[in-house]
């Protein structure tokens, strides 16, 4: 399409310009764009279209319910107390979560202090970064690419931030962490999903609310688990976060929307 | 229904900024004036007067719920449109079998209507049918801009889209619908 096609997608409604109508004559896009927005229209000799039926008592009601509910909540929740709210239970679950699982020793990953403190700030990043994007209002579909690059990032962190130290039996250390994620899992997605059904359903922003939900958990074990192989983090650290991610946008796209706002 | 003083001139904005402080009356003036244009995009956007009814309900109930959301400043007409789109889109995604999805995993509309036919019917399903053709990516787009009257920065804003993005659309699909409505568009000029 070139800028004079368009310019004439500008001046549907009315007669194009001279330039536009030299153009338009001898562009084939054109032609076509113009014929088929004038198929559209009735021709003159037609009666004028019935206006689409309309429920008075449907209308009556709707404005009835919606000036009820107004009444009730006269000043609106701002967007951002929601991400407060979320941001709030992830701190607490993270609190928490160290304190149980640290009774016996709050920070044993072996790793160099500044890689486990560097990877912990990328995590902490992304689900402050995953929160803002799940909840904050945009009429725009974040790219999924962006998401997954996010996820990427933080993975490639842990692999090359690991301690390569293996402490306990792979099978019983797997199973532990894994059973950990899910459990410090629970509460933050569960409010991440009522807070997410308080907009439109867009699986983009789900996959962000679950990973940043999830990657709580994954930030507890982060600093405490003691066993640093690649096989230990990517089936008892990474997995399970990607499988709740997973997990919370299959539950979202079932939950019924309070409110279709982008 | 109750008088609006001083709400009738008001714009978009204004009304909505009312409305955001707890202003009914404002909220009032803003539902007089997109009831029925809201009713009657969702009408043609499901192909059911019916459905249409309820979604422009969930419509306002969720611009009332969420105006929190709403961004100061932003333009009113498209925020709505947004919601009853995104009302529309659920509502088709939790009452279609897969098997009723299209190749693209857009979903379809319905073509029967669950209401007495207007006068010119004929022409009107024809239109309805050729719109249901259309992938919804063109489909929104033209339903915005010729039935609507929204230009296509306001329908770029409402879909989270380009103007540019929109308009390659809205091109395309105007192409399309003149290669499926041709043979009505000869008939009646004949």
């Amino acid at each position: 399409m070139t800028p004079e096609c368009e310019r004439v997608l500008d001046f549907l409604d009315g007669p194009l310009p001279p330039e536009l109508a030299a153009h338009a004559a001898g562009c084939a896009d054109c032609r076509a764009l113009l014929d088929g927005f004038h198929v559209l229209a009735p021709p003159r000799s037609a009666p004028a279209p019935a206006p689409l039926p309309f429920n008075e008592a449907k209308y009556e009601e709707t404005r009835r319910k919606s000036l009820t509910e107004l009444a009730a909540t006269p000043l609106p929740t701002p967007w951002w107390r929601d991400v407060l709210v979320l941001l709030g239970t992830y701190l607490g679950v993270t609190a928490v979560g160290l304190g149980v699982v640290g009774r016996h020793g709050l920070m044993l990953n072996a790793a160099p202090s500044y890689w486990v403190a560097g990877v912990a700030l990328l995590i902490v990043a992304g689900v402050g970064g995953g929160a803002l994007l799940g909840l904050a209002p945009s009429r725009r579909t974040w790219p999924l690419g962006l998401v997954a690059a996010g996820a990427g990032a933080v993975v490639v962190a842990q692999l090359l931030g690991r301690s390569g130290l293996q402490v306990r039996p792979f099978l019983t250390g797997t199973l532990g962490c894994m059973g950990t994620e899910v459990a410090l899992s629970v509460v933050p997605l569960a409010v991440a999903m009522v807070l997410l059904c308080r907009s439109a359903y867009q699986p983009v922003r789900a996959l962000a609310a679950g990973l940043s939900a999830a990657g709580v958990s994954m930030l507890v074990l982060h600093v405490h688990c003691p066993d640093g192989t690649a096989d230990h983090l990517m089936l008892g650290h990474l997995l399970p976060w990607v499988v709740l991610a997973g997990v919370a946008v299959f539950i979202r796209s079932r939950l019924p929307s309070r409110t279709f706002a982008p | 229904m109750p008088a609006l003083s001083g709400s009738a001139g008001d714009s978009d904005e204004v009304l909505m900024e009312r409305f955001c402080q707890g202003d009914a009356p404002a909220f009032d003036a803003l539902f007089q004036r997109y009831a029925r244009p809201i009713q009657g995009y969702l009408s043609r956007l499901t192909g059911s007067p019916a459905t249409a009814e309820d979604l422009a309900q969930l419509t306002f109930l969720s611009l009332v719920r969420a105006r929190g959301r709403y961004q100061e400043g932003a333009r009113v007409r498209p925020w709505l449109y947004a919601i009853a789109t995104n009302a529309a889109r659920d509502h088709a995604r939790r009452h279609r079998r897969p098997e009723d999805l299209t190749p693209e995993g857009e979903l379809p509309l319905t073509a029967v209507a669950d209401t007495p036919e207007p006068r010119d019917a004929g022409l009107e399903r024809a239109v309805q049918r050729a719109l249901e053709q259309l992938p919804e990516g063109q489909r929104l787009p033209i339903l915005m801009h010729r039935f609507e009257g929204m230009g296509f920065a306001e329908i770029a804003e409402t879909l989270g889209l380009t103007e540019s993005a929109v308009k390659v659309r809205a091109h395309r699909g105007y192409a399309r619908l003149r290669e499926l409505l041709a043979p009505l568009h000869q008939e009646t000029a004949e």
